[in-house]
């Protein structure tokens, strides 16, 4: 093989032991040359690159393995798959094949999950926005409906009137659990007593039958911890909701936040340190459950848990398109993906896979993305060694929030492909062209370009 | 007016009962036969009446009645002096005494026999009063001067007959003290008719004993005419086919009896000929109490523990409860969540073993059946360690350990076998031991109150445990190590069949079902309340079937629908239909239909139940198949299996490929309360309201 020629660069010196990348900085590299069984090559020859590459597999045992964690401490769990984490109807029916429900949080998404068949019955709808037209569709096909705030009420007050009938609701939650920034916006706050005020109401207006209490405390929440005292403080409030007022609370919803094993961009340590593992979460949420529910009673668990399933199943396969070395010394490489389809990159630090065993000492490296703007960089530095025109970079885990968040601009939305449990790779969501673009665009006559 | 009719066939009954047969009509029938000496009908119905009096003077009328021991015992009294002697103002007199000490004593006895041996009194009384009255009449000189009578010869057909058949037919008669062919015949026709059983036993008890005491005496003749091998019916009757359940073995164990009871009737014929006292029924007491006594105390397991009408009955039912209710009394429910592996059983290959057999060892497995994951070098890596452990039962916390450490894999603590521990006195009496806690995880302390499910600590791996698994047992008493005894899990679910109370077997993947508030609710059934069902059968409207709920005096609830009661009950988180007494092919269709239902919906969820023979076949067919199945128990069982389709809808069906049975029924519950409709074999109900009709009167 010929040798390229690679311009001199005087790089500092590492021991080569303890260091802040955790890793040899020379000659330590992480190749990845296929997805489970799968060839990267043949998956980019086939479908192109940048290209979003799901593992049924992975998706299905890290369900497995969340839910077990939940199931097999606590009788009575459910889980509902959190929509705008990953709505590609492939991974949605995944998971509502493992026997998750749907959890939605607007009107498209309430419209996409009964698309996919999912019956009204077995979906939560959250959310601060629900128009009246969606709650009373929603009301009348038996949803799981968490009110967020007083106006809500009066919403679904009217569409009980409309459709004769009382309509079983949730309401959300806001507490301290202990953890910043609290998240304050959603739901009825607990220590000032709205939340309370919202129970009144709903009783004094007769219309609602109040049957469950839904909370999220925040995303990403590296401390097991907060999750215990928001279950301690739901469970006191469900009892004092049901011993004053008559109401049964059938089911508790924690929400989600659990973290993936992801790099929130300026954490030291690697996620496998500092990402506590879901039994922890399980245990402190299981036991608070059990010391403050009275003995024999389990009200169902409903957790809302997305990236923490989702995110390590999802890969994005990009090429190096173009390099060059930055006036600072630092070696920049072009991929074809940026932050348009990368959307998370602007809060963690990826996994950085090549395709191919390369030659040649470590050095720190950008990556950008392809577009005309300056904010577009995947990754402000790491350690990679020179990396040839054409090379294949495995960004993980990109699995959660990308596919929803992702954003059409100057350039089209790559194809996605599952990797399924047989080893056969299906198209989920096919590359766009123009017309997908263009399709809901007028043009005025007189405008045309003659 | 009711109240009298009870009590005339409560009466009637115990004609009846002689033969181990419960029905008044062939009591009626009996008692006209009596007449045929009308001294024998009379003074029957004086000791009976005498004794009836007496009981009620007692205020115990009520007992009196409904334990077919007191009436048969002064009846059977009754008929013994009436043989000796015709109805004198004299003898009436001596009737009524006789039937009053019968009662008195039989009363002593039944009480010493039930507390201390557990064991029925049969005609004991009658063998011991009538014994002491004919020793007594030598006495009374005065009775023998006027009324002792000779006996006729009521039938001649006799001398048409071979001597085996009429002496047969003629002992038949003889408990009836009437040693007469046509009597005999006619017993044997009610036999015949009202078990198939019985009449086999009465045949294979007569000539299995007379034959061997031929044998035996060496004269076929004087075997043939001795009116005292009644005994053997008895005996083969009472073994084979009342006391212990109908089978090959009952037949065998009756006949052993029979043999054996040749040598006390012929010591008790020397004995007692000096006295000139008959034998009576001594020797199918004394042999029918021994056998029962001794196969009860060695544990043999065809015991009937249940007697119903006939033996048929009997068999019908210890069929289908055998197979229904696979479980123990003691049962408990599964002492974790979610879904863990059979990893020892009873009698298990390392440690359940002699006094400590019955345990059960829980751990959890992956896809690949492993326990860990990774390498499974450290405790972390197995998915037992640290899981929750609840309590299996209701009741006290009698004892705690938890400060043992969790060994780390590859050791065992051979010290403190038990490790961590938590003992609970259930308060269905028993206690329940759960080892091998992780250290300091325990929750509860000793004297805390725990219900099934309330949180006692974490699974971990002290004690004798090579890995975290969850050990349980159940004891007698609250030592730790103490003896185990055998018990079972109720309401679990494995592979998505429902298990009301079983045990599961090693490997097995089980998880416990929680009962669904709301369903527990809707099969909740309050007494008065009225459930009224329009009946269709094919689509035509036929009427309505009207059932109250009422309670029977030991405290289970029925169905009445008038012509049968259907009763039910909940336990083991199930709703059951236990039974129907009575005819109603409505609440046959309603039982067949559902017979069982689990009190937790999971969607695709089935269970499996058996179904009695006579809730399915027609009565004619239904004795035939019975009486085969006495010598093969699995000839002819019918399976149920039930699937929740949706939230509020079940499909059932009806199998027995053996009987061509094949039927599929459609049961939907109502919102609220109970069944809303039902769909078998054509008939079709559906409700049509609830009323509560206490409110009416």
């Amino acid at each position: 093989m010929k040798k390229v020629y690679e311009k001199p660069v005087i790089t500092r010196l590492e021991t080569g032991f303890m260091n802040k990348f955790g890793k040899s900085p020379f000659y330590s590299r992480k190749v990845r040359q296929d997805i489970d069984g799968v060839p990267i090559e043949r998956l980019v020859e086939e479908f192109g690159s940048p290209l979003f590459v799901y593992s049924e597999r992975q998706l299905r045992e890290k369900y497995r393995q969340v839910y077990n964690a939940f199931a097999s401490r606590y009788p009575n769990v459910q889980f509902g798959w959190s929509y705008k984490t990953n709505y590609l109807q492939a991974i949605c029916s995944v998971l509502h094949q493992e026997g998750a429900i749907a959890e939605v949080v607007s009107a498209f998404e309430y419209e996409k999950a009964r698309k996919l068949g999912i019956e009204g019955k077995n979906i939560i709808f959250n959310g601060p926005h629900k128009p009246i037209e969606i709650l009373e569709v929603a009301a009348s096909e038996g949803a799981m409906i968490h009110i967020d705030h007083f106006d809500e009420i009066i919403d679904l007050e009217q569409v009980a009137d409309k459709l004769g009938k009382q309509i079983k609701v949730a309401i959300r939650l806001n507490m301290d659990t202990g953890i910043h920034p609290q998240w304050s916006r959603f739901g009825f706050n607990l220590e000032n007593g709205q939340a309370l005020d919202a129970v009144k109401r709903i009783a004094s207006g007769g219309k609602l039958i109040l049957n469950g209490l839904h909370c999220h405390i925040g995303t990403f929440i590296l401390e097991p911890e907060a999750y215990a005292i928001e279950v301690e403080k739901m469970v006191k409030f469900a009892y004092q909701v049901e011993d004053n007022f008559g109401f049964k609370i059938e089911y508790i919803d924690i929400g989600g936040g659990f973290p993936s094993k992801n790099r929130l961009k300026g954490t030291y340590l690697p996620p496998d340190v500092v990402v506590p593992p879901v039994d922890e979460f399980a245990e402190k949420i299981t036991q608070a459950l059990y010391s403050n529910l009275r003995p024999g009673d389990f009200p169902k668990l409903v957790l809302e848990t997305g990236r923490a399933i989702v995110d390590e199943a999802g890969y994005l396969i990009t090429t190096v398109f173009a390099s060059k070395r930055l006036p600072d010394g630092r070696k920049a490489y072009i991929a074809d993906a940026g932050v348009n389809i990368l959307f998370t990159a602007f809060w963690y630090k990826f996994n950085i896979e090549i395709d191919r065993p390369v030659q040649g000492a470590n050095e720190p490296s950008v990556i950008y993305g392809p577009l005309c703007m300056n904010i577009d960089v995947i990754d402000e530095g790491s350690l990679l060694p020179p990396l040839e025109r054409g090379t294949r970079l495995i960004f993980s885990p990109v699995g959660a929030y990308n596919n929803t968040q992702w954003m059409q601009f100057i350039e089209y939305r790559p194809n996605v492909v599952m990797v399924m449990e047989d080893g056969s790779v299906e198209l989920i969501r096919e590359k766009e062209d123009i017309t997908d673009i263009e399709r809901r665009e007028r043009l005025p006559e007189r405008l045309k370009v003659k | 007016m009711k109240a009298v009719i009870e009590n005339i066939k409560a009466i009637l009954s115990s004609y009846s009962d002689i033969f181990f047969i419960e029905s008044y009509v062939v009591g009626g029938i009996l008692l006209l036969a009596t007449f045929l000496n009308p001294n024998l009908a009379i003074a029957g119905i004086i000791s009976v009446l005498s004794a009836y009096f007496f009981a009620k003077f007692l205020k115990m009328e009520k007992t009196f009645l409904s334990s077919g021991y007191y009436t048969y015992n002064s009846l059977l009294v009754g008929l013994s002096v009436g043989y000796l002697f015709k109805i004198t103002p004299l003898t009436v007199f001596f009737t009524i005494t006789s039937g009053i000490i019968t009662l008195v004593f039989s009363i002593m006895l039944y009480n010493i026999f039930s507390y201390y041996f557990r064991l029925p009194i049969l005609s004991l009384p009658f063998v011991v009063i009538s014994s002491t009255i004919y020793l007594a009449v030598v006495n009374y000189s005065n009775l023998f001067v006027s009324s002792l009578y000779p006996h006729i010869k009521l039938s001649f057909i006799e001398t048409y007959m071979p001597l085996w058949v009429s002496g047969y037919l003629k002992s038949l008669g003889s408990i009836l003290f009437l040693p007469d062919v046509a009597v005999g015949l006619l017993i044997a026709l009610i036999l015949l008719f009202v078990s198939r059983i019985l009449f086999m036993l009465s045949l294979l008890g007569y000539y299995s004993g007379t034959i061997a005491s031929a044998l035996l005496t060496g004269s076929f003749q004087q075997a043939f005419n001795d009116l005292s091998h009644f005994n053997f019916i008895l005996i083969a009757m009472a073994l084979g086919g009342v006391f212990l359940i109908p089978s090959i073995k009952s037949y065998f164990v009756s006949v052993v009896a029979v043999l054996s009871s040749n040598i006390l009737l012929s010591a008790v014929k020397t004995f007692w000929a000096l006295y000139s006292i008959p034998a009576f029924t001594l020797p199918f007491n004394f042999i029918t109490l021994l056998f029962i006594y001794v196969l009860g105390l060695v544990g043999f397991p065809l015991v009937a523990k249940v007697i119903r009408r006939t033996p048929e009955e009997t068999l019908d039912f210890y069929l289908t409860n055998l197979k229904r209710y696979r479980g123990y009394d003691t049962s408990i429910h599964l002492p974790f969540v979610g879904q863990w592996t059979v990893w020892q059983g009873f009698d298990g290959k390392w440690t359940h073993k002699g006094s400590w057999r019955y345990a059960y060892d829980f751990v959890i497995t992956d896809e690949e059946g492993k326990t860990y994951r990774g390498e499974g070098y450290q405790l972390t890596d197995y998915y037992a360690y640290r899981k929750p452990v609840l309590s299996p039962t209701r009741g006290r916390v009698v004892k705690v350990v938890s400060d043992l450490p969790d060994n780390p894999i590859g050791q065992v603590d051979r010290e403190n076998s038990w490790g961590n521990l938590v003992i609970i006195q259930s308060d269905k009496g028993f206690y329940v031991e759960i080892s091998h806690f992780a250290q300091y995880s325990i929750k509860v302390k000793e004297g805390d109150w725990v219900e099934v499910g309330s949180f006692l600590g974490l699974c971990g791996n002290s004690g004798y445990s090579p890995q975290p698994h969850i050990h349980i047992q159940v004891q007698s008493s609250p030592e730790i190590g103490a003896y185990t005894i055998p018990f079972s899990f109720s309401s679990y679910i494995s592979e998505n069949r429902f298990y009301s109370n079983d045990l599961p077997k090693e490997g097995q993947v089980v998880e416990p079902a929680y009962p669904d508030k709301s369903l527990e609710l809707k099969m909740t059934f309050i007494l008065d309340y009225q459930f009224e069902y329009e009946i269709f059968e094919n689509g035509q409207k036929k009427g309505e079937l009207v059932m109250v709920v009422e309670m029977s005096p030991d405290g289970t609830f029925y169905f009445n629908s008038g012509k049968g009661k259907l009763y039910f009950g909940k336990r083991d988180g199930t709703f059951y239909f236990y039974r129907l007494d009575g005819e109603d092919r409505y609440l046959k269709a309603l039982f067949m239909s559902l017979p069982r239902l689990p009190l937790t919906y999971r969607e695709g969820l089935q269970w499996e139940d058996y179904i009695p023979i006579r809730i399915v076949i027609p009565p004619l067919r239904k004795s035939l198949i019975l009486f085969l199945s006495s010598f093969y128990h699995n000839f002819a069982t019918i399976q149920y299996t039930g699937k929740w389709v949706s939230e509020n809808k079940i499909k059932g069906k009806v199998k027995a490929p053996m009987l061509n049975v094949e039927k599929e029924a459609t049961v939907v519950l109502d919102e609220v309360k109970g069944i809303s409709s039902v769909e078998i074999d054509g008939i079709q109900l559906k409700l049509k309201g609830i009323k509560y009709t206490k409110e009416e009167q």
